[in-house]
């Protein structure tokens, strides 16, 4: 008697430890806040449209026109295993996947040839080892020995693999910079859903290069919660910018398209719009929004996409990089005095937030100002950024260069400004000299005791 | 069922020595290939521990045996009555004396090893003079920084110094001294290969020097709780010879002072990416 | 086995004033009782309930070591959805921290001081009640504060994050360790009342044992668990005013903005430049002060218990008795002066480490002795293998372990390459669950008849036994290998070093075998509850034992003796010759001769050495 109750009781626990771990966990992106402020049936299919193009981190998809480096391999199907009737994968070995990455688990798997071609299946689970491939039953596709495959999103994959170890913890799942650890950060971790990055070597105007967040990842950004992470390969830093990038494509296509709507469709707006004595109704609004959506909005989404890929193309060639026109000019104390002056003048201005020396006390950090994206005043007092943080201007003798320390990246951040911060750019308005004698003047502060 | 648990408290130590001594087979000993330490001080060091491992295992292997055998003898005790005993003066004195003989060995044998490694006043005199870097650890990567060429490392940063992260080149074959600090909380400077390890206290400057025996590529780690990042502060230590420190120190100079234009000289290692020139 | 359910011949039953009123209805008997027994059940149960959390704390842990960032069961889900189930960074170092401070606080200080030391400390010299009853009751309603501290900090505030050792400036500064602000402090303050619970328990036994000793019962006829138990009161007196004050001194830097453990200028989390002129060493010195003795407040009174109990099932007397005493004094007064050995790389005088180290090698001296002295009293015993025997050779046979390894540690030179690496992990863990746990088990079974009046079952209890022993031999002992390969502590994620990388599947084996010694656990508690309702009935003395609480009723009444008790010998005569009975207990005067009923002349006259 005795024992039976406590083999009971351990036969009651069993369930309660046996390992859940090959499961696919059910995780999704999130959407923005405005998006969540649409109307219910407007946010609906930008929702649809950002769940078809880019699937969710567990379920990644393919979106062609991206410059995303999606790394589809090519396999063919070696053997099928007997399968029973009620079983609900069907198994397969394949040859072609073994120089490849080793988790293919919640790809789409696209036939090439054969009866299902042009068929588009997500890989239920996959064993590297002898490399089996199982995908859920259907009545139309039945491999065979000898049919060619394409499994996309290999590269993506990785990178979303590396980015999960690594980097979400702080950045999110999604890339919207609210991880569990990101409550600790200050300052807070970078959204990327805005497709915008500080440190980039590229122009006022364009986006970072690849490059430039290749070496954010590899040195880290000083100052910050941003560590190296020198030891990562190549290889693997690369698969992480390719992810991240391809995350802040998503954000700001989501954005893009949300834009559009929100004008005319947030929950607020439509409040408004139907609030009014004999105004709009709310089916009137509705209809609206209804042939909007079957007339404009396939356009929208075409559009969202398509510009904010050929952006980051843009930014990724050769000429939207920041290359001085004159050499750095000699280090030496009369450049920096000129540099000073420079510094001090009503032409930079820049006494005004970094302070007359440089201490990161300018008058400004005293001043309201106001949001550029909302046209309204924020409601303390100092700079921010775009993203909606206080930020106060750098203390320069601190010798804390959070871009890097070469000449040429104080002298990017003063040719293109900081992007998404008040730090503005002196590309247009100094000469390279001026450029240089600030960049001197600006360098020699750590180390100037007196000052 | 006596047997049965004697056998059963045999089991474990025999498993316990016999897991011991294929551990250096599987690779479950000190870490990298050989499990040889990369310095001749590190080389000491192991030696001290194989001397106690030897020790204690003649002792484990000696009280289990022991015990198992006195457990086998006193449940097989065919006796009416257990042995009246109390005590045993003499035995007690033998089995204080030869363990504390050993101990006090064990302790004063192993002191020039640490005089040699932590005492001041034994520190190579050649690394003291020219401390090869500052080594700076933060939340979480650890920040380095060397003299510019042809100069001695100062207490305060200078203009000229050279800075690199998570990536600490040194010299084989001489000794070198690195002054540790800490930017926020305390860290420790573990260097797995050449069993070195000290933790960075905020607020001072603790000397640290050791000296590699051969070249390669080391793991850097942080042995204190520094925060819910202490695992990822991952760094390499590259012990290369003196002719290709040398050079990359100058790399390192001409890629701190890059404006931009002109070119890099050849890159000293392939692990630098192309990321770090633009 | 014989029972006896009669008083000791010789001793009149007498009926004596009570120290205080007897108890009431319920609520005065169970919730608000001063008689220790009651008390002592209390923190038993306390103690175990706060086994099973630490328990499945430590299983979280090694789940993310054995599989790193995969969703984790039951908590990873509920508490990280919208990553997965993967646990942050962060959670894993609360995790620990909290692994440790439940393990060290709530379970093993209270349960060996709080459940045995209260349980047994009248009973074994003859007294009817603590020497304070009510500062006894208010030690185990300090606990309660210090659970809910530890329970807000952990759940509610956060998470402390800077390890049960609470290291500035990680634990100092707000910002070191954003997120747990107050839940750090939250946490000194729960470590402050478990401190002030302890402290009211020492003054206790120690009062106790010095005052309230029955009549002929001198110091060298304590029972061993009496000096264990004694030696770690005035261990405790000594040492927690020193972690007291560390710990107002931390949250003094932490609310009113003193500075002892922090210098000027550090940066962190992008916070103005700290002012202050402190040393986080000072920290080390004030904890490891505490905390070293500590861990012998964790393990003397185990091995009291171990001795008594040893001696019981081998049916011999203790073997060196006074040496015994010594060694156990030795170690107390040894581990006040070896703290430093926890501080070797920390930055200290390095010349300083040179006399902790042979202190450190000294103090493994008495405890040599005392294996030997344990291990030569089984020789030639007469030993039968029950759950009790069972329990107590896992005790010696793995303190010898936790007891080799530390000579390691001791040594200098190799602690350096050891310190904070899993050959630490390892070696704590053989000497507080090895050792400790395992004598905490024996221990319960061999005094829950006394508690409860009820045997508990022997078969549940060796399947305890056995699944206890392979589990934590599976788990703690490949930790020696995660050690020497390097492998630091309190890392989430080892294998992002390369150097690392291939002992996943070592650590996947234990925590495997941590599962299993986890499950195993359930078994305890099943057997425990049941046999406290169904357990066979036990007499007066059913282990045939000689100590004084045996003489009393099963469990003992409200005043603990029927009878006037009256020591006549050292507390382990077993094997006496010539007697009707293979013991001679405490409160007997002589054995009855074998064949006669009453008879003055036998040889028996030696009482003890």
């Amino acid at each position: 008697m005795r024992f039976g109750l406590s083999r009971l009781i351990l036969l009651l626990l069993v369930p309660l430890i046996s390992l859940p771990g090959c499961e696919q966990p059910q995780v999704e992106f999130v959407f923005s806040k405005k998006t969540n402020e649409l109307m219910p049936q407007a946010a609906k299919p930008v929702k649809e449209a950002l769940l078809n193009h880019f699937g969710n981190p567990f379920a990644l998809t393919q979106f062609e026109g991206l410059p995303t480096d999606f790394g589809d391999i090519q396999g063919t199907v070696k053997s099928v295993e007997p399968s029973e009737k009620d079983q609900p994968l069907i198994r397969f070995h394949v040859t072609g996947l073994e120089n490849t990455y080793h988790k293919l688990q919640g790809l789409p798997l696209k036939w090439t040839s054969g009866k299902g071609q042009g068929q588009v299946l997500r890989i239920k689970s996959y064993k590297y080892e002898t490399s089996t491939v199982a995908v859920e039953k259907s009545a139309e596709i039945t491999p065979q020995a000898g049919d060619t495959f394409l499994v996309e999103c290999v590269r993506l994959q990785q990178g979303r693999d590396l980015y999960n170890r690594h980097c979400m913890h702080c950045h999110g799942m999604s890339g919207e910079g609210t991880g569990p650890t990101s409550r600790y950060l200050n300052p807070p971790p970078r959204d990327f859903r805005l497709g915008i990055y500080k440190y980039t070597s590229t122009k006022p105007t364009k986006k970072a290069q690849n490059a430039d967040l290749a070496r954010t990842v590899k040195e880290g950004i000083a100052g910050t919660y941003m560590p190296s992470f020198k030891l990562l390969t190549d290889d693997e830093v690369s698969a992480i910018v390719n992810y991240v990038v391809w995350l802040s494509i998503r954000g700001e296509t989501e954005k893009k398209m949300v834009d559009e709507l929100f004008q005319e469709y947030s929950k607020e707006e439509l409040a408004e719009r139907t609030s009014e004595e004999g105004g709009e109704t709310k089916e009137e609004v509705l209809e609206e929004l209804k042939d909007f959506m079957e007339e404009d909005f396939p356009d929208t989404v075409e559009f969202a996409t398509s510009s904010v890929a050929d952006a980051w193309e843009e930014a990724n060639l050769e000429d939207s990089v920041v290359v001085p026109r004159e050499p750095r000019v000699a280090d030496t104390p009369e450049s920096r005095e000129r540099g000073r002056k420079l510094y001090l003048s009503e032409r930079t201005k820049c006494a005004t937030c970094h302070g007359p020396q440089g201490r990161g006390n300018g008058t400004a950090t005293q001043d309201f100002w106001t949001n550029p994206v909302t046209n309204q005043k924020y409601p303390d007092r100092g700079l921010h950024d775009i993203w909606g943080n206080q930020l106060s201007p750098r203390d320069l003798h601190r010798g804390i260069y959070r871009g890097g320390r070469r000449p040429i990246d104080s002298y990017r951040r003063l040719f293109s400004g900081i992007k998404g911060t008040p730090m503005p750019a002196f590309g247009g308005s100094l000469s390279d000299q001026e450029l240089w004698d600030l960049v001197n003047y600006v360098m020699s502060l750590p180390y100037d005791g007196n000052r | 069922m006596g047997k049965g648990w004697c056998l059963f408290f045999l089991f474990w130590p025999v498993a316990a020595v016999a897991s011991c001594a294929m551990a250096p087979f599987v690779n479950w000993s000190f870490p990298y290939d050989n499990a040889q330490a990369a310095s001749n001080l590190g080389i000491r060091i192991d030696g001290l521990f194989y001397l106690i491992l030897v020790i204690t295992a003649i002792v484990f292997i000696g009280t289990q045996a022991v015990l198992v055998y006195a457990l086998w003898r006193s449940v097989n005790n065919r006796e009416k009555r257990a042995m009246h005993i109390h005590g045993n003066h003499k035995l007690e004195l033998i089995w204080s004396i030869i363990p504390g003989v050993i101990l006090l060995f064990l302790s004063i044998y192993q002191m020039n090893i640490w005089a040699d490694f932590r005492i001041k006043k034994y520190f190579p005199e050649a690394a003291v003079k020219a401390p090869l870097a500052e080594v700076t650890a933060r939340q979480f990567e650890w920040r380095f920084r060397y003299p510019a060429i042809g100069k001695k490392l100062q207490q305060k940063p200078q203009s000229d110094d050279l800075y690199s992260v998570n990536e600490l080149h040194v010299p084989f074959g001489k000794p070198v001294l690195i002054q540790l600090r800490s930017d926020d909380v305390q860290h420790s400077f573990f260097l797995p290969a050449l069993r070195v390890k000290q933790d960075a206290l905020p607020g001072l400057q603790i000397p640290v020097w050791f000296e590699a025996n051969k070249p390669g590529i080391y793991d850097l780690v942080c042995a204190e709780l520094c925060g819910w990042g202490h695992y990822k502060m991952k760094a390499h230590v590259i012990v290369e010879s003196d002719g290709e420190y040398q050079k990359y120190l100058k790399n390192l100079t001409q890629k701190q002072f890059y404006d931009g234009l002109g070119k890099i000289a050849s890159k000293d290692s392939s692990r630098e990416s192309e990321a770090a020139e633009k | 086995m014989s029972v006896l359910n009669h008083p000791p011949t010789g001793l009149q039953p007498i009926l004596k004033p009570q120290a205080h009123h007897a108890p009431g209805n319920f609520i005065t008997k169970y919730i608000f009782s001063t008689d220790h027994k009651i008390i002592a059940v209390q923190f038993l149960f306390t103690t175990l309930l706060m086994m099973i959390v630490g328990g499945a704390l430590a299983l979280a842990v090694r789940w993310q070591l054995a599989f790193p960032w995969e969703s984790m069961p039951i908590v990873g889900p509920w508490l990280f959805a919208a990553e997965g189930g993967q646990i942050s960074p962060e959670f894993y170092t609360m995790l620990f921290t909290m692994h440790a401070t439940v393990m060290i606080f709530l379970v093993i200080i209270p349960i060996l001081a709080g459940t045995f030391g209260n349980f047994l400390i009248p009973l074994m010299i003859g007294a009817d009640d603590m020497a304070f009853p009510k500062l006894n009751m208010l030690s185990y309603w300090f606990m309660w504060p210090a659970i809910a501290c530890f329970g807000l900090s952990f759940a509610y505030a956060g998470g402390p994050a800077a390890g049960w050792t609470s290291y500035p400036i990680l634990a100092d500064l707000a910002q070191a360790a954003p997120g747990s602000g107050n839940a750090q402090t939250l946490w000194l303050f729960g470590v402050t009342f478990i401190g002030f619970s302890s402290m009211m328990g020492s003054i206790n036994y120690m009062t106790t044992i010095i005052n309230m000793r029955a009549p002929g019962m001198t110091f060298f006829r304590l029972p061993m668990t009496i000096w264990g138990l004694f030696i770690t009161a005035i261990l405790q007196a000594f040492a927690l005013p020193v972690l007291t004050a560390g710990g107002f001194m931390q949250v003094a830097d932490r609310l009113l903005g003193t500075c002892f453990f922090y210098p000027s200028g550090l940066v962190i989390n992008n916070a103005a430049p700290t002012v202050g002129g402190g040393q986080a060493l000072l920290w080390q010195h004030l904890f490891w002060f505490y905390s070293h003795p500590a861990v012998y407040i964790m393990l003397l009174p185990v091995m009291g218990m171990v001795s008594d109990m040893l001696s019981c099932m081998c049916r011999k007397p203790l073997f060196g008795y006074k040496p015994m005493v010594i060694s156990m004094s030795a170690i107390a007064s040894l581990g006040f002066i070896v703290w430093g050995h926890h501080m070797y790389t920390s930055g200290m005088n390095p010349a300083v480490g040179m006399a902790f180290m042979v202190a450190t090698m000294m103090i493994a001296l008495p405890s040599a002795v005392k294996t030997f002295n344990w291990t030569a009293t089984i020789w030639g015993g007469k030993l039968e293998f029950n759950t009790v025997t069972l329990n107590c050779i896992a005790f010696l046979s793995m303190f010898i372990v936790g007891g080799l390894s530390g000579i390691f540690m001791a040594a200098v030179p190799v602690d350096v390459y050891f310190h904070d690496t899993y050959f630490i992990v390892a070696h704590f863990h053989y000497v507080l669950f090895g050792a400790t746990l395992f004598g905490v088990f024996a221990a319960i079974q061999f005094w829950f008849p006394k508690m409860f009046g009820r045997m508990m079952n022997e078969k549940l209890g060796k399947t305890h036994f056995v699944l206890t022993f392979i589990g934590a031999n599976g788990t703690f002992f490949p930790m020696h290998f995660l050690g020497m390969q390097g492998m630091p502590r309190r890392y989430a994620d080892p294998y992002l070093h390369g150097y690392l990388e291939h002992l996943v599947p070592m650590n996947q084996f234990m925590t495997i075998s941590a599962i299993i010694m986890g499950l195993a656990q359930i078994l305890l508690f099943i057997n425990i509850f049941y046999s406290m309702f169904w357990g066979p009935k036990a007499g007066r003395n059913p282990w045939n034992a000689t100590t004084l609480e045996w003489a009393a009723p099963s469990p003992p009444g409200h005043g603990n003796f029927d009878f006037v008790p009256m020591i006549y010998h050292g507390p382990n005569e077993y094997a006496v010759e010539n007697g009707d009975k293979d013991f001679l207990m405490q409160s007997e005067k002589e054995c009855l001769p074998p064949d006669k009923k009453h008879e003055t002349d036998t040889d028996e006259t030696e009482t003890s050495e």
